[in-house]
């Protein structure tokens, strides 16, 4: 019998869900950082003062996990230089100064796709990583058919994070890309089945996907219950099928593959008129913010360039963030630029700011009852204390920190208001470093 | 443009907070405690204002005087102090309910390091402590206006079996019969159980099986459905079940913890009420189960998803 493994109730919050997805006027400057995926950052192969259009490629893969990067507006290289970006990290980033025309690159063409290595190639090109968050290359994550067959692709239309709707417009607006996203994925990666995983939050796109597809019985529209965080991969994926993946084991050994809505349908995009990833869909939002909705934007673009777009701000900001608010950064500047896979930007106003001081566990259990993993963050909270690191360390794995997914359920629900997620994010990187300090020991 | 704040994530919060959960207990309680003023008289809201009045004083006080953080504002010793005085009778001095007060909050709670680090339930050590220092407790007070001031409770009584003696079955349900103030009414503690259930503070579980386990046992013992509604309803299995045995400081952390935490709550309620005829079975073995808890919490720790 398949255990209830998520059952935290947050406030939607969805008010953009109704907004449908405008473009915004052409932004006067992007910042382009070259790390904008997990793996290896591109390589620039433009230099100051060039002229660029849309689309045309800016940063070429740097290492075997990469991505490439294209221009998002047309205009003049203006810098290459060093920017730390909200993650913590200091990235080589290329400025773009436009010129307001959008112009695309005249060179670009629909890639020649006949089998799965040209459509790997292709989707390579297509600079699509993972747009749900997690920004994992996606032929990288295709290219394991090679080795393992893929039987279901599983695609991630959950959207559990509060005040996102992204995925939700794109299900509404482009289900046509989305066809020919699970078109290309049965041409050539053979799979036979398809369940597409939405929170049953989103009738309306459910409906519509189920109508879109109802002629097609590989492919399942599959109504989940809204409970975060559901759209966790490890989560859905346990839910919409019952599989489990263990830590070190890739997805696709069970068959599967986990794709984002609209990562696919980006890929779907570029597969038929050759224009890679430069723009999309970011959900504006949050208390202080006048006009929130859903506004299309080229990838670089600045959050304060965006939150203008939606009206600028309604009250004076205390917090912005890019991403939803359980799982999103927090930004200190307005010039941070959105990346492939920021899917919202939300601004509140100083109340929704206010930090709340941290008192005494009682032990209560919430966090416990509520990890969709099934872990005790108290747990890994006590192990921090150890003195000793190696102790520490073998304490932390006993306790499996490397299950969790910083989904955050344990912080939100904490009566006593204790950083349990930063907590686990302490412990994670601690382990981390532990096991790749073995490894090259061992070497 | 003012500052933006930097902050991990998440970003929003349930707005549960310790202090709420508190808050709900002690509206969970208010029943028992009108009951009690209205079964005991006046005596009884001595008793019980002497515990709260003390048990917050003496945790302000230990604050002022180690230098630490004020913490009566979280209501936790609200709670310890009205659960104390709940145990009590009436016939005890007001003096003693003061020092079990006392001793409640500052050795078993605050010398521990205060709230979420004590091993025991405060107010379960407090009133064996003033068991143990002072001898009665519970036994003794009847319900004012009854024809003697003191005499046998139902547990008391009941290893002699079902008796003309004993109150009925309605009588116990509604309180009207000696014992600790807050104990007898098992009506007003069963309305603060949905409260807290409904509220989420508890789970419904911990206090049915707890209940549950004693029922079956002195059922299966006696033979008698009678006899084993009598033990249920006399002494402070209610009490204690409902509002001690779901403790979140010391009980296991995790679900399945809990629920063998108020099996073994049961079965040793059963043993020392059963074995020993002795009217204490809730309270010690609340304590023993406490001091298991972490070894609970470690033998029913979940398989993590992928793990």
């Amino acid at each position: 019998m398949k255990k209830k493994v998520s059952r935290l109730k947050v406030p939607h919050n969805k008010h953009t869900a109704g907004c449908a997805s405008v473009p915004v006027a052409p932004p006067p400057e992007v910042v382009l950082p070259m790390s904008m995926h997990s793996g290896a950052p591109a390589e620039p192969v433009v230099q100051v003062g060039d002229y660029v259009r849309v689309g045309q490629l800016i940063g070429k893969e740097g290492g075997e996990i990469s991505s490439p990067v294209y221009a998002t507006i047309s205009g003049t290289v203006s810098a290459i230089e060093p920017v730390k970006l909200n993650t913590g990290r200091t990235v080589t980033a290329i400025r773009i100064k436009g010129d307001g025309k959008m112009e695309k690159d005249p060179n670009i063409q629909v890639p020649e796709v006949h089998d799965l290595d040209s459509f790997l190639a292709a989707v390579q090109k297509s600079g699509v990583v993972g747009l749900g968050g997690a920004a994992f290359p996606v032929w990288k994550k295709l290219d394991a058919v090679r080795t393992n067959p893929v039987h279901t692709v599983l695609i991630n239309g959950a959207e559990c994070e509060p005040y996102i709707t992204s995925d939700h417009r794109l299900m509404l607006e482009h289900a046509d890309q989305i066809v020919k996203g699970v078109e290309y994925l049965r041409t050539y990666l053979k799979a036979e089945e398809f369940i597409i995983g939405i929170e049953n939050n989103k009738p309306d796109a459910i409906a519509h996907l189920e109508e879109t597809f109802k002629d097609d019985p590989s492919v399942k529209v599959m109504a989940m219950e809204s409970v975060y965080p559901q759209g966790a991969r490890q989560i859905l994926l346990y839910n919409a099928t019952g599989k489990v993946v263990q830590p070190g084991q890739r997805l696709a050994s069970l068959g599967v593959i986990v794709i984002n809505v609209t990562s696919l349908a980006k890929m779907a995009q570029y597969l038929t008129d050759g224009m890679p990833l430069v723009d999309r869909c970011v959900t504006v939002d949050g208390s202080a913010v006048a006009k929130p909705g859903n506004y299309v934007a080229p990838v670089g673009t600045s959050v304060g360039y965006m939150i203008e777009q939606a009206g600028g701000f309604s009250e004076p900001a205390g917090k912005v963030l890019l991403g939803g608010p359980m799982m999103g950064r927090t930004t200190t500047t307005l010039s941070e630029p959105i990346v492939k896979a920021t899917g919202a930007i939300l601004a509140f106003n100083q109340k929704d700011s206010a930090q709340m001081e941290p008192t005494a566990c009682i032990h209560c259990g919430r966090c416990v009852e509520n990890c969709p993993i099934g872990l005790n963050p108290t747990a890994f909270a006590r192990d921090l204390e150890i003195e000793d690191e190696a102790e520490k360390v073998a304490a932390l794995d006993k306790h499996n920190i490397k299950l969790c997914m910083e989904c955050g359920c344990c912080s939100y629900v904490c009566p006593a208001h204790r950083p349990l997620v930063q907590n686990n994010r302490e412990g994670l990187a601690l382990s981390k470093k532990a096991a790749r300090a073995k490894k090259e020991g061992g070497k | 443009m003012e500052q933006l704040i930097s902050t991990s994530s998440p970003h929003i919060h349930s707005g549960a907070s310790s202090r709420r959960i508190m808050l709900d207990v002690i509206i969970a309680l208010l029943p028992a405690s009108v009951a009690a003023v209205v079964i005991f008289g006046m005596k009884a809201l001595a008793v019980l204002a002497v515990c709260v009045v003390s048990a917050v004083a003496a945790e302000a006080l230990f604050n002022v005087l180690v230098h630490k953080p004020q913490t009566v504002g979280d209501c936790s010793a609200i709670v310890t102090g009205l659960l104390l005085g709940l145990n009590l009778s009436t016939n005890v001095p007001l003096w003693q309910c003061a020092v079990g007060s006392v001793f409640a909050i500052i050795v078993v709670k605050c010398l521990f390091g205060g709230l979420g680090h004590n091993f025991a339930n405060p107010a379960i050590a407090g009133r064996v402590f003033m068991l143990l220092a002072f001898s009665a407790v519970a036994g003794g007070a009847m319900p004012a206006g009854a024809e003697l001031a003191t005499g046998a409770t139902p547990l008391e009584l009941l290893p002699a079996g079902v008796s003309d003696q004993l109150p009925s079955l309605w009588e116990m349900f509604i309180g009207l019969c000696g014992g600790a103030v807050g104990e007898t009414c098992a009506l007003a503690l069963l309305l603060g159980y949905v409260y807290l259930v409904v509220r989420k503070v508890i789970k419904w579980y911990v206090p049915a099986i707890f209940i549950g386990t004693v029922f079956v046992c002195c059922f299966i013992a006696s033979g008698d459905v009678v006899l084993a509604l009598y033990e249920i309803l006399a002494g402070g299995l209610f009490l204690g079940a409902i509002f001690m045995a779901t403790d979140y400081v010391t009980t296991p952390i995790n679900a399945h913890g809990r629920m063998l935490f108020a099996v073994g709550c049961g079965l040793i309620t059963f043993i020392i009420r059963w074995f020993c005829r002795y009217p204490e079975g809730v309270s010690f073995s609340i304590l023993i189960m406490n001091i298991l808890s972490p070894y609970l919490e470690k033998w029913t720790a979940r398989k993590p998803l992928g793990g």
